[in-house]
């Protein structure tokens, strides 16, 4: 039931899941989870509210232990927070630190570098995001959608090599969210990160993605791997009348709808 | 009586005070001007404000309050100091929570005043067991307030140290401490006023003449300085009032982002 497409035969799988489950208590999270995030690529999981997305980053990131099952990133089994992982959280209000202004939240993951590697690193990071001359503001002064983009900036001062994000856009107003998702995509390309989005949003997931892990309704199996064509750089415009994404969104939508949790092997 | 929906302006606040003390005090006059009250040893608000104006030269009389404030901030120091740390290690480590608790809520109820002189016999007389004292009294509201303070540290907020490869040490370093500090200071602020009190009270007791409160002690034996015992006891009163004002402009100034705190 997995189609992996020739797209992306020949890339390293930067993460992998093996058969990863979570139970808290009697509830039973996750069921079983195998899936293979490519390097260098954005994969989005997909899937409705409450079906383990978050536990499941938890679980990669290692902030939380698997039930049973296991996460590889860069061929070796994840116990604790890996390095050269940064992740970025849908609460950014919660995520930022309020007592630190704006560069001082970015460089707080480069703490131990010497001065001038931070600063050089910060002002990079800063300019990326387009928040240049917003430096010297408190986050809580700033609009949700600058505030993210802060979160992002203190990911990419660190030098991810893995980018994990859970669902980063769905607390700001739609025309924000088409920018930031056109900056993530921008900034992925240049700098060539492993980049994993967690999602319940079907467009976005088909806009952002190389590889889509579509969820099933918890305990929730993958339901399908869909490997996107479409070219790049992509467009809200272009892209989103371009006939196979309409067409991908419409299967991801009919994969989602179906109420029944996918069989298990 | 009808609510006061809008806030009034700092201005008429301070009218408002202003008005209500001097009317207290000239209501209080009356009373015993007119013999309505007669106890011998009451004092007149006139006489008190002629008092304070007796003490202003009195150069023995503001070594007397530097040193009872030398004697309070050292306290409040201590307190400080002692407070936040152990407060914070209780509110992040269940283990040092579960072994300080039971000694914490038995030394809490200690009137701290009545532990001075035994600090004397250890320590013998001065400033210190005075300042401990005080900072036995003004540990408990920041000790507790950290503690809360630190437990109340949103999740997220945790989660994004330990992804950026933070310990559990490192976490309560950079993100539960500070995040907690606009508590721990909330707890500073009652401390204060708290330590001011105990501070002149155990002055009174084993202050050996030291401090306001020795001053006080020294002249009441003398009934007819009364009124410079009642001065006393008002600037002691007003030094509480300017501790406040200072702490709350202090608390707006420095924690002003904790508006940012996710509620
Ligand atoms: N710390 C926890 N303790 C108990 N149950 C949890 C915990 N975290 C998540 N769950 C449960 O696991 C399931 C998946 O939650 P979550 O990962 O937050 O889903 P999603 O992010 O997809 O909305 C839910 O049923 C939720 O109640
Ligand atoms: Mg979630």
């Amino acid at each position: 039931m997995t189609e992996t497409s020739a797209a992306t035969a020949g890339t390293s799988a930067e993460l992998l899941l093996d058969a990863v489950s979570k139970s808290y208590g009697d509830n039973l999270a996750v069921r079983s989870i195998s899936a293979e995030v490519p390097a260098s690529k954005i994969s989005v999981i997909v899937g409705p509210s409450g079906c383990g997305k978050s536990t499941l980053l938890r679980i990669i990131s290692g902030l939380d232990n698997p039930t049973s099952g296991q996460v590889r990133f860069e061929g070796d089994p994840v116990d604790g927070v890996p390095e050269g992982l940064a992740m970025v959280f849908q609460d950014y209000s919660r995520s930022l630190y309020p007592w630190m202004r704006v560069d001082k939240n970015v460089e707080f993951p480069i703490k131990h570098l010497p001065a001038k590697e931070r600063a050089e690193r910060v002002r990079f990071a800063i300019e990326e995001v387009g928040l240049t001359h917003k430096e010297k503001l408190y986050p809580w002064q700033m609009s949700g959608g600058m505030q993210q983009r802060v979160a992002i900036a203190r990911a990419l001062a660190s030098h991810p090599k893995l980018l994990l994000m859970d669902e980063p856009y769905a607390s700001v107003d739609a025309q924000t969210r088409a920018d930031l998702e056109d900056l993530l995509m921008r900034i992925q390309a240049e700098l060539g990160i492993t980049v994993l989005v967690v999602t319940h949003d079907i467009d976005e997931s088909v806009y952002l993605a190389d590889r889509i892990i579509v969820l099933s309704s918890p305990p929730s199996v993958v339901a399908e791997v869909i490997d996107v064509d479409l070219p790049r750089p992509r467009d809200h415009i272009a892209t989103k009348t371009d006939q196979r994404f309409v067409e991908i969104r419409s299967h991801v939508t009919r994969l989602l709808r179906s109420k029944e949790p996918a069989a298990t092997a | 009586m009808k609510l006061l929906h809008e806030p009034l302006s700092g201005r008429s606040q301070a009218v408002l005070g202003i008005v209500g003390t001097v009317g207290a005090a000239a209501v209080w006059e009356g009373v015993i001007r007119s013999g309505l009250l007669d106890v011998p040893g009451l004092p007149l608000p006139s006489g008190v404000i002629a008092g304070v104006a007796d003490l202003v030269p009195d150069g023995t009389f503001w070594d007397q309050v530097l040193f009872t404030l030398g004697e309070w901030m050292l306290g409040l120091v201590i307190a400080t100091v002692a407070g936040v740390l152990v407060g914070g290690l209780m509110g992040a480590f269940s283990s040092v929570f579960l072994a300080l608790e039971w000694p914490v809520e038995a030394f809490r109820v200690l009137p701290s005043v009545a532990v001075g002189p035994i600090l004397v016999l250890l320590i013998g007389q001065g400033m210190l067991p005075l300042s401990l004292t005080v900072a036995l009294s003004c540990v408990w509201p920041i000790l507790l307030n950290t503690m809360y303070g630190v437990r109340a540290t949103d999740t997220t907020a945790v989660m994004t140290a330990k992804t950026f490869g933070n310990g559990e040490l490192a976490v309560l370093r950079k993100v539960k401490i500070p995040s907690a500090l606009p508590f721990a200071f909330t707890g500073v602020r009652i401390a204060a006023s708290i330590g001011l009190l105990v501070a002149v009270s155990a002055e009174l007791l084993i202050g050996g003449g030291n401090g306001i409160g020795g001053y006080i002690l020294e002249n009441s034996a003398n009934a007819t300085n009364l009124d410079l015992v009642y001065a006393a006891t008002l600037v002691a009163g007003l030094l509480g009032v300017l501790v406040n004002l200072v702490m709350a402009k202090l608390d707006d100034v420095v924690f002003g982002w904790k508006k940012g705190l996710a509620q």
